[in-house]
């Protein structure tokens, strides 16, 4: 018999985080296509709008980022519990969700994963959140930022090999987030309805069936 | 071409007049004589003094002494007469005019600019010398200051460019490639540009343009370019990318269509496929070597530190952004389709 309940899974602080990423990021998106096409794409006014809201966007996404951090590290300290995988999830936990994504979703089965406030990533998620929120998303700000003010860090600039190098690294992170985004969005429709994962992001609740006899039902 | 040849010889004409009368005055000095006395500070002064190496190869040596200065006599300076000097625009009289006409000439002469007796085309002075003649007047830290308040990384624009690039109506540009040095062997040491001697202790017994010309053709190719770039020898030696300007105007008015950063942001790759190895002569100027067409649009190390956004963007990097932007977009379409094939599975009950 299945009956339904609401979890908090998501709290004020981690939701605004993600809204406040959200935005920055599809702006950095929009206007990196006018920055590096200005001669095909005019979206905005002049080119340099295009770039101040780039590096305002810029700003956003890492000021979010430094919420975010501090929230997990500081002020819930779950952050290890809630991103870094188990050892369970690597050796039973990824195949199993991929065989969901891969398989048996289409066959109508329900996810293997069922989230809890400490537990609210599947081990997939889990994996792709690490290396996106330890290593793209730092390092895309990181060079962002550089590129931001070129001057007065050049000497970080020749660390990295020269600005071509530094554009070139913020350019193939940059594409790569945004095809995890496409991914992101698209896996977010992906419960029982279009909006059952999305609606969490926004109110914080998520509503979940629970088998309450799961070996009694015949 | 033939009628800016014709307006050179008219423009020459007082010159020409002059050095044709010459033999008839039967005035047999000539400007290696003036050299004999004017080449040696401890002759005539160092106010009256011309440095014969940077002189030599100006076009004014071509035309000789006697042109600018044509009261001289066989007896000076035991005459006693001040001798007469030419002025600028009795040759230069479209760019006299040009000068005459902006804001400029109320507060600097020609001479206040430019030496005449080193006075070098565009193509044979630096973009960092170029900028010493608007510092000499307009201070640097000040210029930086006003320019901030409304170009991005005025800083970078400032040490970039040369000034005339947006206070000219300069429409044709190259990019030229500068080699600097870090001044002391320190981790931070200043990077300025390389000298003529500092350049030559480096290359040793070879000509200084062979430090990246490695094969000695005098074509610089991308291959050399990233040679020079990825040579861990050349780690205190490093390009760096200016858009210089290939005739020089004398209005020097801030142009309106510089204000918009597209002029130069939005002129596409197509706008940056010639660029030239800029290196420092003997005498002070500054010698071209052509570079492979298109080079500064390579992805990586071709020119490391030349990068101006929008219009020097690699097409290679363009299409690994495309193919990862499309593994992004393989999850929605694959997984989408499948999804909408099987929806009738996941209407029933959940197994």
């Amino acid at each position: 018999m299945l009956s339904k309940t609401k979890i908090y899974l998501q709290p004020t602080p981690v939701r605004i985080w993600h809204w406040l990423n959200a935005l920055g990021i599809i702006t950095l998106c929009v206007t990196a296509v006018q920055i590096r096409f200005p001669e095909h794409v005019h979206l905005f006014a002049n080119y340099k709008a295009a770039i101040l809201l780039h590096n305002v966007a810029g700003l956003v996404v890492t000021f979010s980022f430094t919420l975010w951090f501090t929230y997990y590290a500081f002020i819930s300290r779950s952050m290890l519990k809630v991103y870094l995988p188990s050892k369970d999830d690597l050796q039973v936990g990824l195949l199993r969700q991929a065989k969901f994504y891969l398989l048996t979703y289409f066959l109508g089965w329900k996810n293997p994963h069922h989230p809890t406030p400490e537990n609210k990533f599947n081990p997939m998620q889990k994996s792709a959140y690490l290396a996106i929120m330890f290593i793209l998303v730092p390092l895309v700000s990181l060079t962002g930022l550089l590129l931001t003010n070129v001057s007065p860090m050049r000497e970080l600039v020749l660390m990295v090999g020269g600005l071509k190098i530094l554009i070139a690294i913020h350019f193939l992170l940059a594409c790569s987030l945004c095809a995890f985004l496409f991914t992101h969005v698209y896996l977010a429709t992906l419960g029982k309805t279009p909006m059952a994962y999305i609606k969490p992001m926004w109110t914080g609740w998520e509503e979940e069936e629970i088998d309450e006899h799961p070996h009694g039902a015949a | 071409m033939i009628m800016q040849t014709i307006h050179k010889i008219l423009r020459a004409g007082p010159i020409l007049l002059l050095l044709g009368l010459a033999p008839g005055m039967a005035f047999s000095m000539d400007s290696s004589d003036c050299m004999a006395c004017h080449g040696e500070p401890d002759m005539v002064g160092e106010e009256l003094v011309i440095e014969a190496l940077g002189f030599d190869h100006t076009a004014h040596a071509d035309v000789g002494c006697h042109a600018c200065h044509a009261t001289i006599t066989e007896d000076h300076p035991d005459d006693g007469l001040t001798p007469s000097k030419a002025g600028c625009s009795e040759c230069h009289d479209e760019i006299g005019e040009e000068y005459g006409a902006s804001g400029h000439a109320e507060n600097a002469g020609c001479s206040d600019c430019h030496n005449p007796h080193r006075a070098l085309g565009p193509t044979a002075v630096s973009g960092h010398d170029m900028n010493l003649q608007c510092s000499a007047c307009h201070e640097r830290a000040d210029m930086q200051t006003r320019h901030a308040e409304w170009l991005p990384q005025a800083d970078l624009h400032i040490s970039m460019l040369p000034c005339i690039t947006c206070h000219s109506p300069v429409e044709d540009f190259v990019i030229s490639l500068y080699i600097i040095k870090r001044q002391s062997e320190t981790l931070f040491g200043q990077f300025k540009l390389a000298s003529y001697d500092e350049l030559a202790a480096l290359a040793g017994d070879k000509p200084i343009q062979e430090l990246v010309d490695t094969n000695a053709d005098s074509y610089i190719s991308l291959a050399e370019l990233r040679m020079f770039n990825l040579d861990s020898e050349n780690k205190q030696l490093r390009l760096q990318g200016m858009m210089t300007p290939e005739v020089v105007h004398h209005d020097f008015r801030a142009q309106d269509d510089r204000w918009d950063c597209s002029f130069c942001h939005a002129s596409g790759p197509g706008a940056m496929q010639v660029s030239y190895l800029s290196l420092a002569e003997r005498d002070g100027s500054f010698r071209r070597v052509a570079v492979e067409k298109g080079a500064v649009l390579d992805a990586l190390y071709g020119t490391p530190d030349f990068y101006m956004v929008g219009s020097t963007r690699s097409t290679a990097l363009n299409y690994v952004g495309l193919v990862i932007l499309a593994g992004g977009m393989v999850m929605p379409i694959g997984h989408g389709t499948l999804r909408f094939l099987t929806r009738k599975n996941r209407r029933h009950e959940e197994k």
